[in-house]
């Protein structure tokens, strides 16, 4: 191909690492912006999903008589009306998938529920009041069962087992018995065991984490339309167009082809809105009443078991190191929370907490373990601060016993570039060291800690995240006026069209205002994976280099043709063709799709997989304060370093580290799931599940840091997932340094910090 | 939610009327209301907004001294007002606790006190100025001093049909400083783990004439910490008398465990707030104190 | 039962028939059609259906449809004089102060109270201002810059006498 002979990545970019606005934020800040909530279609009728009281029971039958016979009431719909799936059908996303007959559980429980909240049944009415009130005519008779309602219940010898069908995956020889542990990994180098034992010094830590929620202010809500036709239309808040359209057409047992997701404004995710919750439902609804059915969750819906929470853990780390300060063993024991059905696999996470070590002797066990409360999902780099709190305290106990500066051990145990990663593949190029030396330099850590009423202390912790690549598509299509329309097939959760708008205007030399860019429906671009795995800036920006490539392409010929020259005569550049000889003639995209509009459309196509990784790494430093007698810790000062490959756009990349590490922070300190023994929530509100507000936190200081990614388009790295990952060790390290006491349970609330310090004091005595 | 029929009636004596069938709720911020009704946790047949009455929404200085506070007057209303803001700086602080600021401009004083949770941010505060709940009813009026209000979580003395129409304060005392402080862990839209209301009124010798001490979120209502007031009553202020008032406070307290904070905490948190709101008051004396 | 209620929004007055339950949110998404104000909690926790009520921040949720007649309320719709965005929307475009932007009007509504009561607000005014508006994308930074740069820009512009 003819192509320009400087790609674009290799001269100084104009639009690509601008500040600039993002192209939808007028709609936001005007409230135009629309999700799925503001859709309000002519006939459309309200559903309600009526949930199990019970964490554990079996169903033993539901009758829907008396609410069928409400006026108003057109249509009841329980687990009979859906196809009964097989164990194994799988779904593509991230690491394993989604096994469909999960998914099919987290929208109807069939036979027996597993969480408090779990959907039994759904009614379509005229309003939400009888919908609501069909909902308590609706008898169901449970048999209950014990709760198994934490880790240590599930994993007893003679736990009740939530599932018949599960053993132990990874376990050799196969488990004859079927058990709460649904996967183990094993991950190992070297003698860890060994070299622990004869290290000159080590720490050990036992960590315990309370299950947490993503927080995503927009509630879930969905509405489906089926038509004449038979074909159904979903317009959802979700991660992933793709995903939830095979999700949906599968639990339904309707060819795909007969289903359309269009994805509105998504009011967060952050790994939640991945699989479907009450879509399916819907359009059976909508199916059987033959009107708009449209299905809004409530706060307390989300919380309470209707939506999956990320995964709490029990976990044990010992780190040794050699008198020199050489870490020399790494042992770590992940077990996970997954809720009531098997959930992510543990691989990532303890991949994640060892992988920033250079370190000879590793062993790394994991554990998902299924307990009687909401099956959990995603949340932003999955695993990653619950094992970081447990690995980077461990890490700071070690260097306070070595009597080393933790960030000198750093620097001294840090992983480069060909190193290796935890399962043993080197490192393509990687920035931590410039990291560290940034943190180094910066006055975060070397000005003074300072005097308050309370002491203070300094913490220091590293976030690792892999982050994934998959598939990514995209079209562009050159308007008649010689504009780029471009649709992606990924929706948009942190400015990706904006960024995306950079990318193509760049790669066209045209100002991004000549830019239209949108999310296309599952009907109207090629497949995509889900907006997960910080895989959508880096992915679908090498999508559409090679769709502006493509597009450039097919409008050079043109272009030669128009002009009667060789197409490799012609040089690009700033939204015209040239002749390469001086005083040659020219002839813009305007003029030229306006000159050959009739000759047919201009479509370039662009496609994205197998991508090289682009792993995210961060430092973060926090300063806190500890009130003694309350055990309030206040955090003053928290700076965030990460590399990021390339800034498509600094303001963006900003946001997503300073909302990544506020919702780090909010789990560290405030937010966790309180179970009852019963499986039920006893904080399923905004009032008792404490987000931070904006007088929680600091002002974070992020420092970007740019080390571009080999062999990827602009050597973008992932962005939003890592910044959560430090957070809770950070705080936690700088408690013990204010202190002197290690706090093991999150969130650290007060009366916990308080607790640790008692327990210290108690011991001393 | 239940079905309902919504009146705003503009005069007490209609409010009266309106009150006085089965299952009729006043309205007045509907902060606590309306959750309260969503969720199933209380039911009305008739509710009955407050907010078109004057007299209800006011606050005012009365000619014999002292303040009263119309009972459906909002939060912010109160906290703003010159008298409250110059003379009861307690009451407008714990008024600016509630929630958040948008709850602040629903929510009323009244409002706080009937719903009776243990945790009420104002009713402390309330207690140290010797508030007292003006009650009618279609039988006629009555008086009731706030400690005597409360009768569990979420109940009150009231009976069916009785409205209460506003809550007066005894005049401001000379000599007198009077804080709150609350635990959260969270600095706003919280709910008290604990709350402490402190008031000390010195004699010309220094010594403490007057003490109260009132407490939020340990107990089944709000509370008198009887003990730690005897303690302090009679003596000069210093910091081992603090101490020992605090952890008194802190046996007064009958806290329980919950989703928020387990009893221990609580009694603990009981203590500091004490120490500290003893503390704060001394500074605000101008009494010579080398910090709690 | 449905009843007539008349209120005035954004300046305009409507008449519209509500049920008694409906509360001022409901009457404006679904009764006007007004759907930039949004549900985040539907308890007055959370700050996402922030509206001003007479000029006063108030959670939407927590308000009945019944008790508006009487009172003037602003919505985010009518924050913006036609294409002129107010300056506090401005600001949030121009520094990044919106994400996901479900929390965004809500803050936006917040801020304009504040602002009209304190041109000048401190970081800690501002924090203040906006902590009963839960926001999960942004962390606050740039939000709180946005409100900041607002106060500044309005107050240039009022000592330019425009």
């Amino acid at each position: 191909m003819a192509l320009d002979p400087s790609p674009p990545h290799a001269r100084p970019h104009r639009v690509v690492g601008k500040r600039l606005p993002r192209v939808d934020a007028r709609q936001r800040v005007t409230g135009e912006a629309i999700y799925p909530a503001d859709l309000a279609l002519p006939g459309m009728v309200h559903a309600k999903l009526l949930r199990s009281p019970l964490a554990h029971a079996r169903i033993l039958g539901i009758d829907t008589r008396r609410a069928r016979a409400l006026p108003g009431v057109l249509a009841v719909v329980t687990a009979a009306d859906f196809p009964e799936l097989p164990v194994g059908e799988m779904i593509p996303m991230g690491e394993t998938g989604y096994d469909m007959w999960m998914v099919a559980a987290i929208n109807m429980a069939r036979d027996k529920v597993h969480w408090v909240g779990q959907p039994v049944a759904a009614v379509a009415a005229l309003d939400v009041h009888t919908a609501t009130a069909a909902l308590a005519l609706i008898e169901v008779s449970y048999a209950p069962l014990p709760v198994v309602p934490d880790i240590v219940t599930a994993i007893a010898a003679d736990a009740p087992v939530l599932h018949d069908h599960v053993f132990t995956k990874g376990v050799e020889p196969r488990p004859r018995a079927p058990s709460n542990v649904c996967s183990r990994v094993l991950i190992a180098r070297g003698d860890a065991p060994a070299a622990l034992a004869t290290a000159a010094e080590r720490a050990q830590i036992t960590v315990s984490v309370d299950t947490a929620h993503q927080g995503y202010l927009e509630p879930q809500v969905v509405v489906a339309q089926v038509d004449a036709n038979g074909f159904a239309t979903v317009w959802a808040s979700t991660q992933g167009q793709f995903t939830a359209e095979l999700m949906i057409a599968r639990m339904l047992g309707l060819p795909a082809a007969k289903l359309r997701v269009v994805p509105l404004e998504v009011g967060g995710g952050f790994g939640g809105k991945i699989a479907i919750h009450g879509e399916a439902v819907a359009v059976r609804l909508a199916q059987m009443c033959r009107r708009p059915v449209k299905l809004v969750f409530s706060r307390e819906e989300v919380l309470q078991g209707g939506s999956g929470p990320a995964a709490g853990a029990l976990i044990e780390v010992g780190v040794a190191a050699a008198a020199d300060g050489r870490l020399v063993a790494i042992e770590g024991c992940y077990r996970m929370d997954a809720g009531g059905l098997p959930g992510l696999s543990p691989s990532l996470l303890m991949q994640a907490s060892a992988a920033l070590y250079q370190c000879p002797n590793l062993k790394l066990e994991g554990f998902d373990v299924v307990t009687n409360k909401p099956r959990t999902e995603a949340y932003r780099g999955p695993g990653g601060i619950q094992a970081a709190f447990a690995m980077e305290q461990a890490i700071d106990a070690l260097c306070q016993r070595l009597g080393i500066d933790p960030l000198e051990f750093r620097k001294r145990n840090a992983s480069v570039t060909g190193s290796l990663m935890p399962i043993g593949t080197p490192f393509p190029a990687i920035g931590l060291s410039t990291i560290l030396d940034r943190v180094h330099q910066h006055s975060c850590w070397s000005d003074p800690v300072g005097v308050g009423a309370y002491p203070r202390g300094r913490g220091l912790a590293l976030g690792y995240w892999r982050g994934t690549s998959m598939t990514s598509a995209a079209h562009i299509t050159i308007a008649g006026d010689g504009r780029p329309m471009v649709t992606i097939g990924t929706v948009d959760l942190s400015g990706t069209r904006s960024t995306m708008a950079q990318v193509v205007a760049e790669e066209f030399g045209v100002p991004v205002e000549e830019i239209h860019i949108q999310t296309g429906d599952s009907k109207s671009v090629g497949y995509s994976d889900g907006a997960a795995g910080s895989r959508v800036a880096r992915t679908m920006t090498a999508a559409l280099v090679e769709a502006c490539a493509d597009a450039l392409r097919q409008l050079r010929m043109r272009a030669a043709e128009k002009l009667q020259l060789p197409s490799e005569a012609l040089d690009y550049a700033d939204g015209a063709f040239r002749a390469r000889q001086p005083g040659g003639a020219a002839i813009s995209l305007a003029e030229l799709m306006q000159a050959s509009l009739t000759e047919g459309a201009v479509v370039g196509r662009g496609v994205s997989s197998k991508l090289p990784l682009g792993v995210e790494i961060g430092a973060h430093v926090c300063d806190v304060e500890v009130d003694t007698d309350t055990g309030l810790v206040t955090v003053l000062r928290y700076t965030a370093f990460q590399d990021v490959g390339l800034a498509l756009n600094p303001a963006a990349v900003e946001g997503q580290i300073e909302g990544s590490v506020v919702q780090g922070l909010g789990w560290a300190l405030l937010e966790g799931f309180d179970y009852g023994a019963d499986g039920r929530l006893r904080n399923a509100s905004l009032l008792d599940y404490r987000m931070p507000t904006a007088l929680d936190v600091p002002r974070i200081d992020s420092v970007i840091v740019e080390t571009p990614v080999p062999n990827v388009p602009y050597g973008v790295r992932g962005v939003g997932e890592v910044p959560i990952v430090p957070p809770a060790a950070a705080v936690a390290n700088a408690i013990a340094r204010a202190i002197g006491v290690r706090v093991c349970r999150m969130p650290m609330t007060p009366e916990r910090v308080l607790g640790a310090i008692r327990g210290a004091r108690g011991r001393a005595a | 939610m239940r079905e309902f029929v919504y009146v705003a009636p503009p005069s007490i004596a209609e409010a009266l009327i309106e009150l006085s069938g089965d299952n009729a709720r006043p309205l007045a911020g509907g902060t606590d209301l309306l959750p309260q009704l969503r969720e199933g946790r209380r039911h009305a047949d008739r509710v009955v907004d407050l907010k078109r009455i004057g007299e209800l929404t006011t606050v005012r200085r009365l000619p014999q001294g002292g303040v009263e506070i119309g009972a459906a007057a909002s939060a912010t209303a109160v906290a703003r007002h010159e008298a409250i803001a110059a003379d009861y700086p307690a009451i407008a602080a714990s008024a600016r606790l509630l929630g958040s600021v948008q709850v602040q401009n629903r929510a009323s004083i009244g409002g706080n006190v009937c719903n009776a949770a243990p945790s009420a941010d104002v009713v402390p505060a309330l207690m140290c100025h010797q508030a007292t709940a003006r009650v009618a009813s279609g039988d006629g009026w009555r008086e009731i001093g706030l400690e005597d209000f409360f009768t569990g979580p979420g109940k009150t003395v009231l009976k069916p049909g009785e409205l209460l129409l506003s809550l007066a304060l005894a005049p401001a005392p000379q000599r007198s400083a009077t804080t709150y402080l609350r635990f959260t862990p969270r600095r706003e839209m919280d709910i008290a783990i604990a709350g402490v209301a402190v008031r000390i009124d010195l004699a010309a010798d220094h010594t403490i004439a007057l003490t109260r001490i009132a407490l939020a979120a340990v107990g089944p209502t709000p509370l008198r910490a009887p003990s730690a007031e005897a303690i302090l009553r009679g003596h000069r202020l210093d910091r081992e008398v603090a101490a020992a008032a605090a952890a008194a406070a802190a046996n007064d307290a009958r806290a329980i465990s919950d989703t928020r904070a387990s009893a221990d905490y609580r009694r603990a948190l009981t203590e500091v707030l004490t120490r500290r709101g003893i503390a704060a008051c001394a500074r605000s004396l101008n009494l010579t104190w080398d910090g709690p | 039962m449905k009843v007539l209620v008349s209120c005035r929004v954004n300046g305009e007055q409507h008449s519209v028939l509500v049920d008694p339950r409906d509360t001022l949110l409901e009457l404006l998404r679904e009764r006007i059609g007004l759907t930039g104000t949004k549900e985040g909690c539907g308890n007055g926790n959370c700050g996402t259906c922030t509206v001003l009520f007479d000029g006063m921040p108030v959670n939407a949720c927590l308000v009945l449809a019944l008790e508006a007649p009487g009172h003037e309320v602003l919505t985010i719709e009518g924050v913006a004089r036609g294409p002129e965005l107010d300056p506090i929307q401005r600001a949030l475009v121009e520094v990044g102060g919106t994400q996901c932007g479900f929390c965004t009007p809500g803050i936006v509504l917040s801020a304009k109270a504040l602002l009209a009561a304190n041109p000048a607000p401190s970081e800690l005014d501002i924090r203040q201002a906006i902590a009963g508006n839960l926001c999960r994308c942004t962390g606050y930074n740039k939000v709180v810059d946005a409100i900041a740069a607002a106060a500044q820009a309005t107050r240039k512009r009022l000592d330019h006498g425009a």
